[in-house]
């Protein structure tokens, strides 16, 4: 009797761990998720930006399951806290794929994270797609790829782009001041990036435009007042601040306490909110992006952009983001999930040398940065859709180049 | 005049370092309580003045009148378990870094980990300047010097001629004499942690009025504000003021003669300097000052 209900238990425990396993749903599809992992940054200092990837992942995903999930599987996103530290990026992507066995991967947010995490993928072979480094002669691994890109030579193209820009001016800045952070987010834009010398620096100079003032200030800088006296005291056409964060805040709040402001400001990678938080102190100020939900723009898009940034937009707001608009570091992320989900259509399989050779093989078209398409010898670093934005009546407003611009670059504002 | 302009500027904003710095060296000098926390109340007490001063309208600076009675509760609470679970010295150091962590992390929670500054229509202090001659003072800065020389002036006289002070400063040269002649140790460290918890409401707050809070901002006090406390000598209130003036003019200096990225290099240069040739601080004497 004992023997016949053991019997029992073990073709009835066999029986549920079968169905579990293959079970079909109405749609005639497996139920097995497809479990994408990667770890986001949601506590220390990237964790501003590491819940925006965050939200912008969520709002993919349940865009994606609504629509039938990929190869008919439901997609679960296992992300886990990298706390900001380097370090513990590694160790916590090696977990998510030998002990958890994920199906995919995503990259973490900011370059050091991503370059940690490339290491790993290319130990496994596992293709990378990632949101938001863009030092491409440091993305060497040929399945990794970028959903946010400045081309290969990120150091020359965004002074190229700037200056250009502002040659369109009836009075373009001739006497420039430059305030770098020391941080290699930063830093490579002026004073370019491994062998190649080519900046801000060198650029400004071929250009015939004179650098009044260069401050190279460390990232931890506290008291901006000495900065403030150098550049208040030169008095240059255009203030660039290839900063991060509130450096450009807290370098305009340190100008007007001296009763100076710049008559153009340039903010490399800005916290965007907070710059607008300034109000008509920093009416003008430039930036770069690569998307921003103009009407222009958004309309360009597609159907669906207007629909994915107002979802964006409720979630970021209930995960109490205080600048809600999906705009640069969103859309970014959507590329970066885009180009996987892309990569595992294609395929057919969730087979990572078949999904890294489909994207070598062919475009993915985005919903925000257009058809994308993917040259190992560049390391997989598209055409930039990189512009300059600008901030004109309290909202960033894209600006150049023209074809991708939603308003007109507006020269000098009245101190 | 750039170079007067940038010495001036930084000895204003030498009493934000101060201030910091009041609270940490006190307790440090007279309890032996390394207390990395403080820099996690001065964290709170930024919080405490953009939240009241966005909820309520009220003043930046009248805001401390909800977040220094607070933060001298916070500050004698925290003194009062130190004293309890008997901890100094190097362990203080120790578990109160385990604490500025939990409380950036409680920040985070609460305030997200975006960065938060008061809007300039509640903040007429932010961007405004007081001329003098050719020179300008940037009012926040102004207001942290002056509230430095306010609390610290105010402590280091509260120190010399009340009961209290006098008591703090035996108890600070030693313990157990000072406990001989009824010098209540637990009732001197309740007060003391929570003068400690007011001083970093007012560093919070000045902070607050020119800059951008985000819950990882105090790991860029670190190296600024144990440079005042060490170059003041651990305990020496007076000193404080004066190092952290002097470092602020010290990076001034430094900022616009060579260049912004040199000063963190010229700073602890010249710490390890003093510190080499003066190892008790470059104004201790001896015990709380």
């Amino acid at each position: 009797m004992r023997t016949k209900v053991l019997a029992v238990f073990v073709v009835a425990a066999l029986a549920a761990t079968t169905a579990a396993c293959s079970k079909k749903d109405d749609g005639g599809t497996t139920s097995t998720p497809l479990v994408v992992g990667s770890t986001l940054s949601l506590t220390g200092a990237f964790a501003a930006t590491g819940i925006i990837h965050k939200v912008a992942g969520e709002a993919f995903i349940a865009r994606l399951n609504a629509n039938g999930g990929l190869l008919g599987r439901q997609v679960e996103w296992k992300v886990l806290d990298d706390q900001s530290d380097t370090a513990k990026v590694g160790q916590l992507y090696e977990q998510l794929i030998s002990q958890d066995k994920v199906d995919a991967i995503l990259g973490p947010y900011a370059t050091p994270n991503i370059l940690a995490t490339m290491a790993v993928a290319e130990r496994h072979g596992l293709v990378l797609p990632h949101h938001t480094a863009v030092l491409a002669p440091q993305l060497t691994y040929k399945c990794q790829f970028p959903g946010w890109s400045i081309g290969p030579t990120p150091n020359q193209f965004i002074p190229n782009l700037l200056f250009d820009a502002l040659a369109t001016l009836p009075q373009p800045p001739k006497k420039i001041a430059v305030l770098t952070s020391q941080s290699g987010s930063a830093a490579f834009v002026t004073n370019g990036f491994g062998n190649d010398k080519t900046g801000l620096l060198t650029i400004a100079a071929q250009r015939g435009i004179e650098v009044v003032v260069n401050a190279p200030y460390p990232p931890t800088i506290s008291d901006w007042g000495s900065i403030a006296a150098q550049v208040a005291g030169a008095k240059p056409d255009l203030v660039i601040n290839n900063g991060l964060g509130v450096d450009t805040v807290n370098a305009l709040t340190a100008m007007k306490q001296l009763g100076y402001r710049p008559p153009m400001t340039f903010s490399l990678f800005p916290a965007p909110g907070p710059l607008l938080g300034l109000g008509a102190d920093s009416a003008g100020v430039l930036s770069v992006s690569i998307f921003e939900p103009n009407a222009p723009l958004i309309s360009k898009a597609g159907a669906d952009a207007q629909a994915i940034i107002d979802d964006y937009k409720s979630r970021a707001t209930t995960a109490k983001i205080p600048y809600t608009a999906f705009e640069t570091q969103a859309a970014a992320s959507w590329n970066a999930w885009q180009i996987l989900a892309a990569s595992i259509k294609g395929a057919g399989k969730v087979d990572h040398k078949a999904m890294c050779d489909w994207l070598h093989a062919n475009p993915v078209d985005t919903t925000f940065s257009g058809r994308l398409t993917f040259d190992a010898s560049k390391n997989n670093f598209w055409a930039p859709t990189l512009g300059i934005k600008q901030i004109q009546n309290g909202q960033w407003v894209m600006v150049w180049p023209s074809d991708r611009a939603a308003g007109t670059l507006t020269g000098p504002t009245a101190s | 005049m750039i170079t007067l302009q940038a010495a001036v500027t930084g000895a204003l904003v030498g009493g934000l370092y101060a201030l910091m710095a009041a609270g940490l060296s006190a307790t440090w000098g007279v309890l032996r309580v390394i207390n990395l926390a403080h820099f996690g109340l001065i964290l709170i007490g930024a919080y405490l003045t953009y939240q009241v001063a966005t909820s309520w309208g009220l003043d930046p600076i009248a805001t401390l009148l909800v977040s220094a009675p607070a933060l001298f509760v916070a500050g004698a609470l925290l003194q009062g378990a130190y004293d309890r679970l008997g901890v100094a010295g190097f362990n203080s150091l120790l578990m109160s870094f385990g604490l500025l962590i939990v409380i950036i992390q409680i920040a985070t929670n609460i305030w997200t980990a975006d960065f938060q500054r008061i809007a300039p229509e509640l903040n007429r202090y932010a961007t405004g300047g007081l001329p003098l001659g050719r020179l300008i003072l940037p009012t926040p800065a102004l207001i942290a010097f002056s509230f430095a020389v306010v609390l610290i002036g105010g402590g280091y006289i509260a120190l010399q001629r009340t009961f209290v002070g006098r008591g703090m400063r035996a108890f600070a040269e030693d313990r157990n004499v000072a406990a001989a002649f009824g010098i209540d140790h637990r009732r001197l460290g309740l007060l003391l942690g929570g003068l400690s918890g007011v001083s970093a409401a007012v560093a919070g707050m000045v902070f607050a009025l020119s800059n951008s809070i985000t819950p990882t901002t105090p790991y860029e006090w670190f190296g600024t504000v144990f440079a005042v406390v060490i170059l003041g000598g651990v305990g020496n209130l007076l000193g404080t003021l004066v190092a952290g003036v002097g470092i602020g003019v010290l990076s001034g200096l430094v900022s616009v003669i060579w260049s912004p990225s040199t000063e963190p290099f010229m700073l602890f240069l010249a710490v390890i300097l003093a510190l080499l040739l003066r190892p008790q601080g470059l104004f201790r004497t001896a015990g709380a000052q």
